[in-house]
């Protein structure tokens, strides 16, 4: 007899039993898309605790000077990132690396936010954004949600038709919103259209360096540059942007600048313009590679457009570009193709100041004019490729088919929207599932806080009919922002320790004040809770100096743990900053008055976070 | 009258004790992890017989507060030779493997109830030196306490767990297949 026939059948009657009685054999993955097309508007948009939210979503943050980071779709407010204003929350501004990026400047005006890019598509490693306020641009690391570089452009005044990148990152487009003699030097207005120039600059940034750098800039007519984008796919080496006051208007704009029934597309390939300049084809000015479209021809063309455009965005595929009126109450789809072939068979309609202006009739597909939809300014794409354009008069949403015109769907927001944003609605895939509405006036939405408002962001669920579904309060104020799913960025907890940096402290006992002369330096450490400055002292938590003495505090974290963040700040010395987990910080500062000064930890820490404090003691001149 | 050898099956018992044995050395003996409202993930205190793992720093920089001493492998002695004498005891795993003699099982099984009560008696000793020997000084005063060689217990904001790790299964298992010639080479 087999003994084996009992032992198998017995397990496979256990296996059977178990299976019958514990297995599920409803269909779990039906019921789950059945109940997401039933889920309310407030479920849609609630995150409950324990759960995060699918994307980030990364605002502008205007005449603030920051970014401001909130969650789709529960459109909760994240983090506020400093980029171009000083912030004493995050001592940003105050610790020696921010104040040098800052300069003297107390204030910016970030506008158009873009991730860097791989393939035509968000890899989440940086985050690249322009300062209209002082003619910066800033790269912001995903790692850490900090900005590691900024970078002053000559010859600009104000890059608000930026930033944009190439598909691949290589370079960051800064044109100018005002054009200015080169050098920003004094030149009468009377000669605005001879002396004045609206300079593009081609930025570069070393990821390996965490290092922006100005390749070179192109001399542009005086014009006022609005939006861009770069191309994708099969138009990768091309790039567009609008421009306005192509009348070269220097007073009373709105009225000045608004008569011409035409302005202009600028398309520029360039690849093209990277090779003149390898070629020579530059003049050197104020110690940048300057082209002079006049004198050093190609690469760059100009697409008359019904007046005073604003957005142009290239559509996912890479094939089209759209810009949209504002003055003029209509989009107009152009081909990149037929561009290609317009500028290869020279198909020109003459030229402005010595660059051609391709034949329109040549290029455009269509015009598209939804009934009664005003003020068009900006247009995303979702998964099938169909276009949402802002209406910023009419204030609605519509949503059109690029190929037919057709009007497929419109939604009333309030009020306003300059921009909006769809779920990576700008890059080669963009993901179809929502779309935020950037409103500039919000009036009566929210609890009244006086009579300035706060500005408002509306989630529009865009998968099926649009519907808004939640409206946010945001601070001044979001000119563009950008969506990004949320598994692309990797962010660090803690700093990794870096035994090659000579400022960091991390034993205990190494903590130490080294005098030079009249420079106090302070190797230092905060932990939990308490400050080191000199191990060896009587009291290692007090650091004490002459009236006079430059004084450089070099501070570690020891708290190698997520989220134990500590602060340093000096009463009544005016400097406060904020050591992350892991991370060495260096404030520099002159000890100017004399006095006894407490010290302590300004960011909670720990249940003695209160006692984590110290003396700076500065001993008077004689 | 002649002790029988052990069997061929029982020598190969053994050295499979023996592997075990050696296996032990590469993964963790014990381990301690701490739970507190804000650390819902756990923090590790990972015991292998030659060095310690885990989030050591932090659950120090958190247990200064009720003035306990630093966990740190200068703290263990043992570390610095335990691996060695794990090694040597698996080389007389196979040695009794290979002379197959019944009294050195005997000796062998006896060397392992001694090293194995030697290592608890160690570690609770251990354990007994850090709840007990709290700083006077401590910001936060508690009761001196006894952690558990196995299993939960309850400190101010903290739960600790504290298990076997790996190894010690590998040792335990070591052991019983030790014990598995004896019945089987039974005189019968
Ligand atoms: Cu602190």
């Amino acid at each position: 007899m087999k003994k084996w026939i009992p032992i198998a059948s017995g397990l496979l009657a256990g296996f059977v039993a178990a299976t019958i009685s514990f297995a599920d054999f409803s269909n779990s993955t039906n019921n789950q898309v059945a109940s997401s097309t039933t889920k309310s508007d407030a479920e849609k948009v609630y995150v409950p605790f324990g759960e995060k939210d699918d994307y980030y979503l990364f605002a502008s943050g205007g005449h603030s000077g920051q970014m401001f980071i909130y969650g789709v779709p529960s459109m909760r407010h994240i983090r506020t990132v400093p980029v171009f204003s000083p912030d004493s929350a995050t001592g940003y501004g105050f610790d020696e690396h921010s104040k040098k990026l800052l300069g003297d400047y107390t204030w910016g005006d970030l506008h158009h936010p873009a991730f860097s890019e791989t393939n035509g598509d968000y890899d989440g490693k940086y985050m690249f954004a322009t300062d209209v306020g002082n003619s910066r641009a800033a790269a912001m690391d995903l790692e850490t949600f900090t900005v590691k570089d900024i970078i002053n452009v000559p010859n600009t005044s104000g890059p608000h038709c930026a930033a944009f990148v190439t598909q691949n990152t290589e370079y960051m487009f800064l044109p100018t919103r005002f054009a200015v003699p080169i050098g920003s030097e004094y030149k009468s207005l009377d000669d605005y259209s001879d002396q004045y120039r609206g300079v593009m600059s081609a930025v570069t940034f070393d990821q390996n360096k965490d290092k922006l750098n100005i390749a070179y800039q192109v001399a542009l007519p005086p014009w006022s540059y609005d939006l861009s984008d770069a191309g994708k796919k099969s138009s990768a080496d091309w790039a567009v942007m609008t421009t306005y006051n192509t009348e070269e208007a220097t007073t009373n704009l709105e009225i000045n600048a608004s008569q011409a029934d035409r302005d202009f597309i600028v398309l520029f390939n360039w690849k093209e313009l990277v090779k003149m300049v390898a070629d020579g084809q530059y003049d050197e000015v104020t110690g940048q590679k300057m082209i002079f479209p006049e004198k050093h021809k190609g690469g760059i063309y100009l697409v008359p457009v019904a007046k005073s455009p604003h957005g142009v965005d290239v559509t996912p595929d890479g094939k089209h570009f759209i810009a949209s009126g504002k003055l003029a109450p209509s989009m107009t789809v152009f081909s990149f193709e037929k561009a290609f072939e317009a500028i290869e068979k020279q198909d020109f309609a003459g030229e402005r100041n010595g660059i051609p202006i391709i034949n329109y009739d040549s290029i455009m597909e269509r015009e598209v004019n939804p009934e009664n939809a005003l003020g068009p300014l900006h247009t995303q794409f979702d998964d099938k490729g169909m276009a949402y354009t802002t209406m910023f008069i009419s204030s609605e949403i519509v949503k059109w088919d690029p190929k037919t015109g057709e009007t497929l769907d419109r939604v009333p927001v309030q009020y306003s929207p300059g921009h909006s944003v769809a779920a990576e609605g700008d890059t080669v895939a963009p993901d179809g599932k929502w779309l935020i509405a950037l409103n500039k006036i919000a009036k009566d939405s929210y609890l009244s806080v006086g009579p300035s408002h706060p500005e408002s962001m509306q989630l529009i669920d865009i998968s099926g009919k649009m519907k808004v579904i939640q409206s946010s309060p945001v601070n001044p104020e979001p000119h563009y922002a950008q969506i990004i799913k949320a598994d692309k960025i990797k962010t660090i907890e803690v700093y990794p320790k870096d035994e090659n940096n000579k400022l960091a402290t991390y034993k205990q006992d190494q903590a130490r004040i080294e005098r030079n002369g009249n420079e106090v330096h302070v190797y230092g450490i905060a932990m939990r809770s308490k400050f080191i400055f000199d191990a060896k002292a009587k009291r290692p938590d007090v650091i004490e100096v002459n009236q006079g003495d430059k004084v450089f505090i070099h501070l570690t974290n020891t708290d190698f743990d997520e989220d134990i963040t500590h602060g340093f700040a000096i009463n009544s010395y005016n400097l406060n900053i904020e050591v992350q987990p892991g991370q060495t910080n260096t404030i520099e500062f002159t000890a100017d008055k004399a006095g006894t000064f407490p010290l302590y930890c300004t960011n909670f820490c720990s249940a003695l976070h209160q006692e984590m404090t110290g003396y700076f003691l500065v001993k008077p001149n004689k | 009258m002649k002790a029988k050898k052990l069997s061929l099956v029982s020598s190969l018992v053994i050295t499979l004790a023996a592997v075990l044995v050696v296996l032990s050395l590469f993964f963790p003996w014990w381990q301690m992890i701490f739970f507190a409202p804000q650390y819902p993930e756990g923090l590790n205190i990972i015991v292998y017989p030659n060095k310690l793992e885990g989030e050591i720093d932090i659950v120090n920089g958190l247990n200064h507060y009720i003035g306990m001493e630093n966990f740190s492998e200068e703290n263990f002695p043992e570390l610095a030779y335990l691996s060695y004498l794990v090694i040597g005891l698996a080389a007389l795993t196979l040695l009794t493997a290979i002379l197959r003699k019944k009294a050195v099982l005997y000796g062998l099984i006896g060397l392992f109830i001694i090293g194995g009560g030697l290592g608890v008696w160690d570690l609770t000793r251990a354990l007994r030196k850090f709840g007990t020997n709290l700083s006077p000084t401590a910001p936060i005063k508690i009761d001196p306490f006894v952690p558990p060689l196995l299993g939960h217990n309850t400190v101010a904001n903290f739960v600790t767990e504290s298990v076997l790790g790996y190894g010690a299964y590998f040792l335990i298992a070591a052991f019983i297949l030790l014990l598995i010639p004896l019945w089987k080479d039974r005189t019968r």
